[in-house]
Parts: structure tokens; sequence; C-alpha cells
């Protein structure tokens, strides 16, 4: 079982983009992740319209997050669409299915958990792990 | 995140063959029917649970599938693991980046955990029984 590569992209772009105290432009962002400046920014598409991300035109210009207390859940679910571990939306038979109740199990325990890890903690990590010279 | 076919079609099988563990060994045909799932499919997969240590296969005419051990024994975080190749989200790679690290540790990891105590206690048999009680509503 695996998050979509979408889905880790965006969340080491939010992680970088919390360290940054500036607008950070997409050549940068592509150094600092090795994710291609092509990809970053179908990345961005999704980020922008779940109001994750703001981008500013110009020389300055670049992309930051938009509020504080963004949660991994919060990336995930504009990145990953609806987030289901299993297609059971179009089954017909959630109510007698015997295994639903696992995937409802297994698709809880992320949704949860994603929602309690901020990216500004993951930042604060971040920051602290490198001043720290451990990496 | 997606759950593979081979790990939907496995739980089925092995759901199906625990409802009817008293009617002796199943035929693939027979949970293929039922379970309106390809029987060619659900080969593949009996193989692998085989080989897992969950199903016994016995020969012959009459013969089919049987539970290894007793569902109350098979842990469903065990054979989501087997399934799909490893339940964890964690991943460790070759240059990993500094952010990856950090997501690694501190999300994936944590994630990982909290997955396995939700699944800890959940066996076979919880299963099958906690859907009949829905079903009975």
């Amino acid at each position: 079982m695996k998050l979509s590569t979408k889905g880790r992209y965006s969340l080491q772009t939010l992680v970088y983009l919390a360290t940054c105290t500036e607008n950070c432009s997409i050549r940068k962002i592509s150094e600092a992740t090795g994710i291609s400046s092509g990809y970053l920014e179908q990345l961005m598409i999704p980020l922008r319209r779940a109001g994750l991300v703001e981008a500013d035109r110009g020389v300055l210009g670049g992309y930051r997050l938009s509020r504080s207390s963004i949660t991994c859940h919060d990336v995930l679910a504009a990145s990953e669409g609806d987030f289901h571990p299993a297609p059971c939306k179009e089954c017909q038979k959630n109510g007698m299915c015997k295994t639903h109740q696992i995937w409802s199990l297994l698709q809880r325990a992320v949704v949860d958990f994603s929602k309690e890890v901020t990216i500004e903690e993951l930042a604060a990590q971040l920051v602290a792990s490198e001043t720290g010279g451990g990496i | 995140m997606k759950i593979s076919t081979r790990g939907r079609y496995g739980l089925r099988l092995l759901v199906d063959i625990a409802e009817h563990a008293s009617d002796g060994p199943i035929a693939l045909s027979t949970v293929a029917k039922r379970q309106k799932l390809s029987e060619k499919y659900l080969q593949q997969v009996a193989l692998l649970l085989t080989r897992g240590g969950f199903l016994n296969s016995v020969k012959g005419s009459g013969g089919g599938y049987l539970l290894k051990d007793s569902p109350e024994q098979i842990k469903i975080y065990d054979v989501l693991d087997l399934l799909e190749g490893s339940i964890a989200f964690e991943e460790e790679r070759d240059g990993e980046n500094a952010i990856e690290r950090i997501l690694r540790l501190h999300f994936y990891r944590p994630l990982d955990e909290q997955v396995e105590r939700l699944f800890a206690d959940l066996t076979l048999a919880e299963v099958t029984q906690a859907a009949w009680f829905t079903y009975m509503i």
C-alpha cells in the first residue's frame, strides 16, 4: 500500500515551502526537493485550487503557503482526491459487504492521523535537523 | 492511497471460505460464482495465500481450499501485509533527501504504527461475525 507519487511529492513541496520566509520559485523548490519543474507546476494546480498555496508573478514572484495550520490531510485530500483506500464508492452493497469495514477502518486510521500532523511541525523538524548538522 | 485488486479479492476469498468452513474444502469456482469474481484471478490469489500460510489446498475431486488456522487465529493485518506486499507507508530509498527523511520519520512511520495499533487484534473471525451482525440489521 502506497500513497501516490503525487501525494508524496505534494507533501514534500509544502514542507519545503513552510521553511521559506519569502516567495519560492519553482526552480528553487525543484532544487530542494529533486522534483522536476514540470511536475511541480502540475502539483501546484490542485494545491492552489484547494487554497493551500498562492503565487505572485514577477521578479519577486513565486509560491508560498496561503495559511497556517495546514495538515497532511489537507494536502493529501487536495492532491489524491477523495482518498478512498478501496473503490467502495461505486459498490452497490456497502451495507452487507464483509470486507467493507476493513477498508473503513484503514481509511479512518489514515485520515485521522494525517489530520493530526501539520506541515508546520514537519518543517520545524526539518529546520532543526539541518541546523543540528544531522543531514 | 489504493488497496490493490489482489488485496480486495484475497480478503473476500478468505472471508468466503471462513463463512463456509463447515462445507469442507471449497472450490474456487464456487467462490467465484458466490462473490462474482473471476476464477482465474482467484487462482492466483489463492496460490499466494497458500504460500503465505493462510490456506491449505486439498487436491482431487471434492477438493478445494480450507483455512489453515481457525479464523480466530488469522490476523487481518498479516493477510493485508502479504497481499499488498507490505501495508507500510514508510519506504526507505537510496539517496533520500532531508525532506523525505523528515516525512518518513515524522509522518509515514508513526502513521504505520497507528494503522498497526488499530488492526492489532482484528481477526478474520471478528470480520465475518461483525459483517453478519450488520447484515442482520
